[in-house]
C-alpha cells in the first residue's frame, strides 16, 4: 500500500489538483511531457470571463 | 504555477513521460521515463546565454509556430521549471556536427551532452490524470482553406498574437504580413553579403558597379576575366534587390488587422468530426474579440455561429457587454466558404439566416475557433494505464462517479475526458484529487491501525 499519488499532466487541472493533495499532506509525483508545466492555459493571453492574465 | 515548484510535497517531473503502470488501486508501480534535457537542472539559472548564441533557429512551439525559438531553448519565458532543455532532433552537436556553443557560454555549467534519459519507479496508491487536450486541425475541413490562406488562423495562434510576450509583442500584424518581413529579412542578408563582393571589386577597381557595368555591356572589357566574374555578380544583386524593393513597397501599406471574423464550431457540432459542443469556444471568440478592441479601439469583430453558448457564471452578460462596448455583431448562421480576396484578405461566405441571404464579406483576419479533440499520444497513455476511451477518444468516466476512470484508483479531471474551460477543470481537479485521497488515506489509516 503507498499513500502518494501520481498526477499526469501539468496543465491547469494537474497542477490544481497536484496542490490539493499535497495541502491534504498528500505526497504528489506530477508528471508532465513538456519542459514546463502551464498546458494550454499558459498559452492563453487572457481567460474569460474576467480577462485576468492567465498566468 | 510557482506554488507547484515550490510546494515540499510535490515532486515536479516535467520533460518526463510514463512508460508502464503496474499493480491495483492502493499499490500501483508507476515506471517514468525521464528524458535527458541535456542540461543539468540543478545548474541551469534559466539565464537563457545559451539559446542568444545557439546557431540553429526553429519554429517556436508554444508559439504555435508563429516565431522562432533556438535548439536550446525554455518552453515559455516564465516556465516551471525555468531549466532549459537541447531539442535532440535539431541540435548540432548531438547531431554529430561541430558545434557545443551553448556549453562554450553557459557560466553555469550546465549543459551536458553525455545525459541520458533516467528510469524511475514510483509506488503510488491511486492515479489522477489530467493530459488535456488537442486543438483540433481545421486543414481537416478544405473549404476554410486553413495553411492555404495565410489570414485564416486557428484561435490558439490568435491568442500568442494578442499575447505582449507573444512572437508581435501583441500588435496584431497579419501573418501575411509576417512572411512577407521574415522573406525581406532573407533577402536583406543576401543583399548584405553581396554587396560585400562588389565593395572588393570597386575598391581593386576604384569604380561603381553601376557605372562598370554599363561600360562592360557595351563590350569595353572584353576577354577580362576578373571584371566577367564582377559583371556576375552585380547581374545577381540586381536580382535580389529589385525583389528587395518591390517587397518594401508592398510593406509600406501593412496596418494591423482590424476587421476580424470569428468562425464558430470549427470541427465541433459537425456530424463529421465532433457531434458534441466543445463548450467553451464561443467565450474565447467574445473574449478574444473583447481583448482585440482594447488593443485598438477601432477594431471590429463579427463572430459568425449557429448560436452563442454563453452558460456560466457571468457568461451571457460578458456576451452583451461584449456587443454593447467592444464592437461585437453576432451573427446568426454557419460559414460555408473562405476564399482569398485583394489585399490577401479572407473573404468569408456565409448564410444570413435572418435575413434570408447568401453573403460574402471580406475581412483583414479570420479566427477559426476550433473544437475540443484528445490529446497527443492519448492511445498510448490508454494503454500505460489500462483505461478505456470513450468513442471520441477521451477517456471514458462513469456517469454517476463522473470523475472514476474505468479501473479502480485512475480518476480523470479537466479536458482528458472530454471538452471544458478553466473553471470546471479547476472544481474537478478539487474533485479528482478528493477522490485519490479517498483512497490514500485509507491506506494509511489501515497502516496506522
Ligand atoms: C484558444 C483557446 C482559448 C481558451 N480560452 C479560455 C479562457 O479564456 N477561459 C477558460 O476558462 N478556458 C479557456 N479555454 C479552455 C482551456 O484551455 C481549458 O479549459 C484548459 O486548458 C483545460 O486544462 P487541462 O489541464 O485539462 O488541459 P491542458 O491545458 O491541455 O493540460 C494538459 C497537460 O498535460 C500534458 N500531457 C498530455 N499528455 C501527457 C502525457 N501522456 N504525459 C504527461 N503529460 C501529458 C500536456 O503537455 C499539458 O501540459 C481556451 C481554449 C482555447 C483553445
Ligand atoms: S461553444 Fe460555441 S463554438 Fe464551441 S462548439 Fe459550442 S456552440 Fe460551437
Amino acid at each position: 500500500m503507498s499513500k502518494d499519488v501520481l498526477v499526469i499532466g501539468g496543465g491547469i487541472a494537474g497542477i490544481q489538483a497536484s496542490l490539493d493533495l499535497a495541502e491534504m499532506g498528500i505526497h504528489v509525483y506530477l508528471v508532465e511531457s513538456l519542459p514546463s508545466i502551464g498546458g494550454k492555459m499558459a498559452q492563453l493571453d487572457k481567460t474569460f470571463p474576467t480577462n485576468d492574465c492567465a498566468i | 504555477m510557482l506554488d507547484v515548484g515550490r510546494h515540499p510535497d510535490i515532486d515536479l517531473m516535467a520533460y518526463s513521460e510514463v512508460e508502464k503502470v503496474e499493480g491495483e488501486s492502493g499499490a500501483f508501480k508507476a515506471t517514468i521515463r525521464r528524458k535527458a534535457r541535456y542540461v543539468e537542472e540543478d545548474r541551469c539559472t534559466g539565464c537563457g546565454a545559451c539559446k542568444e548564441k545557439c546557431p540553429t533557429v526553429l519554429p517556436d512551439a508554444f508559439n504555435m509556430g508563429l516565431g522562432t525559438r533556438k535548439a536550446i531553448y525554455s518552453w515559455f519565458a516564465q516556465g516551471i521549471p525555468s531549466t532549459h532543455t537541447i531539442d535532440p532532433a535539431h541540435c548540432r552537436q548531438l547531431n554529430g556536427k561541430k558545434c557545443g556553443i551553448c556549453q562554450k557560454v553557459c557560466q553555469a555549467n550546465a549543459v551536458n551532452f553525455d545525459q541520458k534519459d533516467r528510469i524511475v519507479e514510483l509506488d503510488v496508491g491511486a492515479i489522477v490524470v489530467a493530459s488535456g487536450y488537442k486543438v483540433f486541425d481545421p486543414s481537416q475541413i478544405p473549404e476554410y482553406q486553413y495553411r492555404q490562406i495565410p489570414n485564416v488562423i486557428t484561435a490558439i495562434e490568435f491568442e500568442r498574437l494578442l499575447s505582449a510576450s507573444g512572437p508581435t509583442a501583441g500588435h496584431l500584424h497579419r501573418p501575411s504580413d509576417l512572411l512577407v518581413e521574415a522573406e525581406m529579412e532573407a533577402l536583406e542578408k543576401d543583399v548584405k553579403k553581396s554587396e560585400k563582393a562588389l565593395d572588393k571589386f570597386e575598391q581593386k577597381y576604384g569604380q561603381a558597379s553601376a557605372a562598370f557595368y554599363d561600360a562592360y555591356q557595351k563590350g569595353a572589357y572584353e576577354g577580362d576575366e576578373d571584371r566577367g566574374k564582377w559583371a556576375e555578380k552585380y547581374v545577381a544583386h540586381l536580382a535580389l534587390v529589385e525583389p528587395l524593393d518591390a517587397l518594401k513597397r508592398e510593406a509600406e501599406g501593412f496596418d494591423v488587422a482590424k476587421r476580424l471574423a470569428f468562425v464558430q464550431c470549427v470541427g465541433s457540432r459537425d456530424f463529421r468530426f465532433y457531434p458534441f459542443c466543445s463548450g467553451y469556444c464561443c467565450m474565447h471568440s467574445i473574449k478574444e474579440a473583447i481583448i482585440a478592441n482594447e488593443h485598438e479601439r477601432e477594431t471590429t469583430s463579427v463572430i459568425f455561429g449557429m448560436d452563442i453558448r454563453a452558460v456560466g457564471k457571468g457568461f451571457e452578460e460578458y456576451k452583451i457587454r461584449g456587443g454593447n462596448q467592444s464592437g461585437i455583431t453576432y451573427v446568426r448562421g454557419r460559414v460555408a466558404e473562405i476564399t482569398e480576396g485583394p489585399q490577401r484578405n479572407p473573404v468569408v461566405t456565409y448564410e444570413d439566416t435572418r435575413e434570408r441571404k447568401v453573403i460574402s464579406r471580406d475581412f483583414d483576419l479570420v479566427i477559426l475557433a476550433t473544437a475540443c479533440a484528445p490529446s497527443e499520444g492519448v492511445e498510448r497513455l490508454a494503454e500505460i494505464l489500462g483505461i478505456e476511451r470513450n468513442r471520441f477518444g477521451f477517456f471514458k468516466t462513469g456517469t454517476s462517479q463522473s470523475l472514476d476512470t474505468t479501473r479502480p484508483g485512475i480518476f480523470a479531471c479537466g479536458c482528458a475526458h472530454g471538452p471544458m474551460d478553466i473553471p470546471e477543470s479547476v472544481a474537478q481537479a478539487s474533485g479528482a484529487a478528493a477522490r485519490a485521497a479517498q483512497i490514500v488515506t485509507a491506506a494509511s489509516m489501515r497502516k496506522a491501525s
